[in-house]
């Protein structure tokens, strides 16, 4: 009994020995690795126009999204006017293309004034679910040509420009974005300001996947157009999946940012606004 | 340190016979030795639905064929596939569940007979659990392997049942998913030390 003792201890030490040498002959898996271990925040906003401003949300690259923009009369004209639908519609046309993730270029046409837009959008920073980035930074850039015929106008009096600083952040479902923008107008009608300075304020709330909320804000900061208002919108945005959907009543007619602070003459609170929507599609190249 | 002579001598020697047993052992490496390895395969997972029809791609395929221990371990990182719609994906991965569930796993053993030394295409079938959405099957997947200048080309294909992992497909008004997603993979898999391969 002792001599057997004696050989079990003997080979319980041999054993562990060779644990101690060869410790790697077991079997292990691989370990978990992301391949982004510092994700960015997507979808801060649902659409790269919310309703009337431009949001820090750019198309991805190599896709192409088509756009058509739509704001309709007053409400408050009633049945008679099929409240506003009647009274024909400011139209925007609209290709936007992802040269990458971060930078975009576009072009589009809207009924008001035969605008012919270019434009193209940089984000700078993108937020990181991790905070290590706590902001997501974008540009926009736009030329605005009125191509009205009949006006006598030169080529460069035809021109505006808009620059606009986007700066947003996402708390789970709820964004916010500030957007300082400065427009500059080559040509103006007596008593009009060739360059206006306007603060957009935007917000958005995802209700779930597939349905948000978002309302924007655009004073103008600096002497103003006579008879202009702030400008002012609720909208419903909707995601199909194909598509985006925004559904929205608004107190300006225009589309462009430098147009509406230019021209909104309408007062949302006082019952002045209109329905539209916006449908926006995205195509992978 | 040793209570008992006589204890000592017997464990030394079974030490010594222990050493000599493994790096004989060792010494003799063959090809059933060696762990291949890939971080780079490519994983796709294709929807069939008449008019809307697309494939989720991924070139970040990460998986070990370990012939020593014939463990097969595969994962993906399912926020790398791409749709080729920056929106699109991102809705996937909202239906995949990638902020809770990452990962599309497997870990299982080659159950056919693998002769690395035979550079021609053979069949190979592998069981063990397949886990995505963090809902585990056991599956048995048939592909080939084929030895070639010193590394595997791995190719293997099966279906996924999304409801056999919880994953509900979007409503018909949102994006129309078949129900059963084509799963396949290809990989060209290099001899590694396994020394070097970070494990759980």
């Amino acid at each position: 009994m002792i001599i057997s003792n004696r050989w079990t201890q003997g080979i319980a030490v041999a054993v562990i020995s060779i644990i101690i040498v060869f410790p790697n002959r077991s079997e292990a898996q691989l370990s978990r690795e992301r391949v982004e271990t510092n994700p960015v925040v997507e979808d801060i906003f649902w659409g790269t126009t919310n309703v009337g401003i431009g949001t820090v949300q750019n198309v991805s690259g190599n896709n192409l999204k088509s756009t058509v923009m739509h704001t309709f009369g007053l409400v408050s004209g009633g049945a008679d006017v099929f409240w506003g639908l009647d009274l024909g519609a400011n139209t925007r046309l609209g290709l936007d293309y992802g040269i990458t993730d971060k930078v975009s270029v576009g072009i589009g046409r809207m009924t008001f004034n035969k605008v012919v837009d270019i434009r193209s959008k940089v984000n700078v920073l993108r937020q990181t679910e991790s905070g290590s980035v706590p902001l997501d930074v974008a540009v926009k850039l736009s030329t605005g040509i009125s191509t009205l015929s009949g006006r006598g106008l030169a080529f460069s009096e035809r021109l505006s420009y808009l620059v606009s600083l986007m700066a947003a952040k996402k708390f789970d479902r709820l964004s916010f974005q500030l957007a300082p923008m400065f427009a500059r107008f080559n040509r103006v009608s007596a008593g009009d300001q060739n360059n206006l300075f306007g603060l957009g304020f935007l917000t958005q709330y995802e209700l779930n996947e597939r349905f948000a909320l978002s309302a924007e804000y655009l004073p103008v900061l600096s002497d103003r157009n006579l008879g202009t208002e702030d400008m002012m919108a609720l909208s419903l945005n909707i995601n199909t999946g194909g598509h985006i959907f925004q559904i929205f009543f608004s107190s300006s007619q225009w589309h462009g940012e430098q147009y509406i602070m230019a021209n909104n003459s309408d007062k949302f609170w006082e019952g002045d606004f209109r329905f539209g929507f916006n449908i926006n599609r995205v195509f992978g190249l | 340190m040793c209570i008992n002579s006589a204890i000592c001598r017997r464990a030394a020697a079974g030490l010594v016979l222990s050493l000599l047993i493994f790096s004989g052992a060792s010494a003799q490496v063959t090809s059933e030795d060696i762990v291949y390895y890939t971080d780079s395969g490519y994983a796709e997972f294709a929807s069939s639905v008449p008019l809307h029809s697309f494939t989720g791609e991924s070139d970040h395929l990460t998986g070990m064929i370990d012939l020593r221990e014939n463990l097969v371990d595969f994962y993906l990182d399912l926020n790398t596939l791409e749709t080729g719609i920056g929106k699109r994906d991102r809705d996937m991965y909202q239906t995949l569940n990638t902020e809770d569930h990452p990962f599309a796993e497997f870990t299982g053993t080659l159950e056919t007979p693998f002769s690395p030394d035979s550079s021609g295409q053979q069949v190979a079938r592998v069981r063990g659990d397949f886990t995505i959405n963090g809902n585990t099957r056991e599956v048995t997947i048939e592909g080939t392997l084929q030895p070639q200048n010193g590394s595997l080309i791995l190719n293997a294909g099966w279906e996924l049942r999304l409801e056999d992992y919880d994953i509900e497909a979007p409503g018909i008004l949102f994006y129309r998913v078949d129900e059963v997603q084509e799963i396949e993979i290809e990989a060209t898999l290099n001899p590694v030390d396994p020394e070097t391969l970070s494990s759980e």
